[in-house]
């Protein structure tokens, strides 16, 4: 009975000074948000992110349906964007901070008449940008995915705007066991198409937080 | 009276001259009294455009532009252009190219674990487009301007391009939309979410 006492003691303690951490950091939920892009629903879900387009663009791989046996898995540009300050932290550690999201646009192939995709145009035959087509991402949080190596994955489909509103955690077999096997070493992301993370100088045109 | 609009006057110039400035430090070209263009930084926080990419593979063994073109523009020309159909006075556009990893098929492309594709691997040079109506009426109100086609660390000023090496072509093709190629930049004509 006693030692029930102690416990529940403890237990109103500790709320206390939880109430208290709350209080003093303003609103638990605003602060979370400031830090990190990733907004979960209250069933986990992940919201899809707003402004990423004024991010930082570090890489276009391109895989076009015409060499891909007219499906590939993720058709046809991935457009990456990263947050500013995760790049500044990337640029400086080698790893990405925890909250951080990368966000994978993809666009289709504009109107091609090669069977490779590609068109002719007057800077040359190629490949160019036709509508967008989806949004894949991923989301550094070391407890919350630690089973997928601390990072979780999310498609918010591969179609047309608008996108979905929010995504469930895709399962490892779609996504993360891809990463794990070839790119677990680099922060589980395809650092060597990137070619301004790889080279992490300034030379490569990344102001530093101080000169800008 | 006088005095009081006077010194209204002397303020309203003052709030002028400090919103120039602050407008100045963030964007729009900067060029050496010889009229050269100062190479831009800060455009990778820039909005990104488009990539189109012409490979060396597809085009001879050696693409005019090598081989990614990522196009950048600052975010309140975009929202200029989104909302006016055409970019304001001032607008910078940088196109840095990157060239692509080197894939076993004759096309130049990569096996990948996302598939067979095309893959970003060095930056690979800059170049430049300046909308001035004044001082490049000859060229349609836009200047050209290279800033290398190789490797960091890009030249740190540019020299206006020839007629024939860039504007006529743009002239040719694109002449009806400000002189850019906006088929190729989902941003520029599509309703945003």
């Amino acid at each position: 009975m006693q030692k029930r006492d102690y416990l529940g003691a403890i237990v109103a303690g500790i709320a206390l000074i939880g109430t208290g951490i709350a209080l003093f950091q303003g609103h638990p939920a605003v602060a979370q948000a400031q830090e990190s892009a990733a907004v979960f629903t209250s069933d986990g879900k992940l919201q899809i992110p707003t402004g990423f387009r004024k991010w930082v663009f570090v890489g276009a791989p391109l895989t076009p349906n015409g060499l891909n046996n007219g499906q590939a898995n993720f058709p046809e540009f991935h457009d990456v964007y990263i947050q500013a300050k995760n790049v500044d932290a990337y640029m400086k550690t080698g790893q990405f901070p925890e909250g951080t999201v990368i966000v994978k646009e993809l666009t289709r192939l504009l109107n091609p008449t090669f069977p490779d995709g590609s068109r002719t145009e007057p800077s040359g035959r190629g490949f160019f940008n036709g509508a967008f087509n989806g949004i894949d991402l991923t989301v550094k949080d070391s407890k919350r995915f630690a089973k997928t190596n601390g990072w979780g994955f999310f498609t918010f489909g591969h179609h047309p705007l608008p996108y979905e509103k929010t995504a469930a955690e895709a399962p490892a077999a779609v996504c993360a066991n891809c990463h794990m096997a070839n790119v677990a070493k680099t922060d589980m992301t395809w650092i060597q198409f990137y070619p301004l993370l790889l080279n992490r100088t300034t030379e490569a045109g990344w102001d530093t937080p101080q000169s800008r | 009276m006088r005095m009081m609009s006077k010194s209204l006057i002397a303020g309203a110039c003052l709030l002028t001259t400090v919103a120039l400035s602050q407008t100045h430090s963030r964007s729009g070209p900067v060029f050496t009294k010889d009229g050269d263009l100062v190479l831009p930084t800060g455009f990778r926080e820039w909005v990104f455009m488009g990539g189109p990419i012409t490979p060396n593979s597809l085009n001879g063994g050696e693409a005019p532009f090598p081989e990614f073109h990522d196009v950048y523009i600052e975010r309140e020309n975009l929202r200029y252009y989104q909302h006016q159909g055409y970019f304001p006075e001032g607008t910078v556009l940088v196109k840095e190219l990157v060239l692509t990893q080197k894939g076993k098929h004759p096309d130049g492309s990569l096996d990948s674990a996302s598939g067979r594709g095309y893959f970003p691997s060095e930056l690979h040079g800059m170049d430049v487009m300046v909308k001035d109506s004044k001082r490049f009426a000859n060229t349609n109100k836009w200047g050209f301007f290279t800033f290398g086609h190789r490797a960091p660390p890009y030249s740190p000023s540019a020299r206006v391009m020839s007629v024939a090496q860039c504007a006529s072509c743009h002239i040719a093709g694109v002449a009806k939309t400000d002189m850019v190629w906006v088929q190729y930049y989902p941003l520029l004509h599509v309703k945003l979410q």
